[in-house]
């Protein structure tokens, strides 16, 4: 899940724009990695090293490891041992960049150690999805720090990222977060957490990004907002929201209940403490996550 | 009895999961299948087609499922309602049972447990 934070991270450091990485969220999927961008990560080879290889082999018709090789880069073993390792998604946004000329190889290994060392994560915390540093990452970056239930919202938030992964896709980055008292809805799916934490929850964005997220959970492909891609995007937020009621059940011992789901158009949401609104950018459109420990007005 | 001849009832606020639930059970061999939107049809349509298993969201407007498996099980103690829901915390499963649900399912339901509670239902009504 560090994949996604990883493309937010590219976003912050200026080193691609928006656009650049949702058509890199896109290619990803058919991207092939190369022993280049695998070295470079494991840190078996610098960017000018790979460079170096990439031109000498535009003058020779050898494969990447073997002139690695000749050249005392890496050992026989190293390339084994790349060849061996598994596609991360991390890996796989920033060949996109790089294939697609929106980066250097230099610039991904810079941003990657820097990314790196930003949040003390090693590559096996890149892989493995089950980390508990992901709800530091997500602690620091929605800065839900000094906030009442910033605990239980990180454990939303973190959940949320795994139902998404889960029954949406992996493709997506999540944008700056930023509190409001006031938001301006598309399209969006709104339920209520009750119990002993009151929370407002909702999942928000125009037609063509509700329709095709809803097209995404539903497996099936919608054309138009009808009430099936309605219920699609509801039913998302009412299995996510009955996860999290387990989970916190499971934890604390402490009941929850949920509201029945609605879903409203161009509506404003008001809430009078602050409520957390998370935009998550995919190909087809940014999806808006909201928080908030207020029920808000809806008008 | 025969699958093709049982009688289902779905009680379901999202009309996608009544959906999905109809197309699977319909692979079955089942087409008498009803839906009702929330708890207060769930017990109207119980009492007018006696179906012979109800699978029943427990967050609806209305009539909550677990008031509407009340209801029901006041009408017809036999009744068999599978209870489904993304809130499968103990406290629900708890309650679904002790009123008296046949089942419980938490969501996304997973179809081969309702292939299983179909199949099995069908065996008793022998």
């Amino acid at each position: 899940m560090f994949t996604q934070f990883f493309g937010n991270f590219l976003l912050n450091q200026n080193l691609v724009a928006n656009w650049q990485l949702s058509e890199a969220l896109e290619l990803q999927k058919d991207t092939k990695l190369k022993l280049g961008v695998l070295a470079i990560n494991a840190g078996f080879m610098t960017a000018d090293q790979v460079n170096t290889v990439h031109s000498a082999q535009q003058r020779m018709d050898k494969r990447f490891g073997d002139i690695a090789v000749e050249m005392r880069f890496v050992t026989h073993d190293q390339i084994e041992t790349l060849l061996n390792t598994q596609k991360t998604g991390h890996l796989l946004l920033g060949q996109a960049l790089v294939d697609k000329g929106y980066m250097t190889n230099g610039q991904f290994e810079k941003a990657l150690n820097d990314y790196k060392k930003l949040y003390s994560i090693n590559d096996k915390d890149f892989s493995d999805v089950q980390n508990g540093k992901i709800e530091q990452v997500i602690k620091t970056f929605y800065h839900f720090n000094n906030f009442k239930y910033a605990k239980v919202f990180t454990e939303y938030v973190s959940l949320m990222f795994k139902n998404i992964i889960r029954f949406i896709g992996d493709d997506f980055s999540p944008l700056e977060p930023v509190t409001t008292n006031e938001f301006e809805a598309g399209w969006i799916a709104t339920q209520t957490i009750k119990g002993k934490y009151n929370i407002f929850t909702a999942i928000d964005g125009n037609e063509e990004a509700f329709i095709e997220f809803s097209s995404r959970f539903a497996g099936e492909k919608f054309t138009d907002i009808d009430e099936y891609s309605q219920a699609s995007v509801a039913e998302f937020l009412n299995l996510h929201n009955g996860l999290f009621t387990v989970n916190i059940s499971n934890e604390q011992q402490a009941e929850l209940e949920l509201a029945p789901q609605t879903v409203q158009n161009n509506k404003i949401i008001k809430t009078s403490s602050e409520m957390f609104c998370m935009p998550i950018c995919f190909p087809f459109g940014t999806i808006n996550i909201l928080l908030s420990n207020d029920i808000p007005q809806i008008v | 009895m025969e699958v093709s001849k049982m009688k289902i009832l779905l009680c379901d606020d999202s009309i996608l999961v009544r959906k999905k639930m109809k197309q699977h059970i319909n692979s079955l061999g089942c087409f008498n299948v009803f839906e009702a939107v929330n708890g207060i049809e769930a017990v109207n349509m119980y009492k007018e087609n006696n179906p012979d298993l109800v699978f029943m969201d427990i967050v609806m407007p209305e009539k909550t499922g677990v008031d509407a498996l009340k209801d029901i099980l006041a009408y017809n103690k036999k009744a068999k309602v599978v209870m489904a829901s993304s809130v499968g915390t103990q406290n629900h499963l708890k309650v679904a049972i002790e009123t008296g649900a046949y089942d419980f399912l938490q969501k996304p339901i997973d179809f081969d447990s309702v292939t299983k509670i179909v199949t099995k239902v069908a065996k008793e009504g022998n």
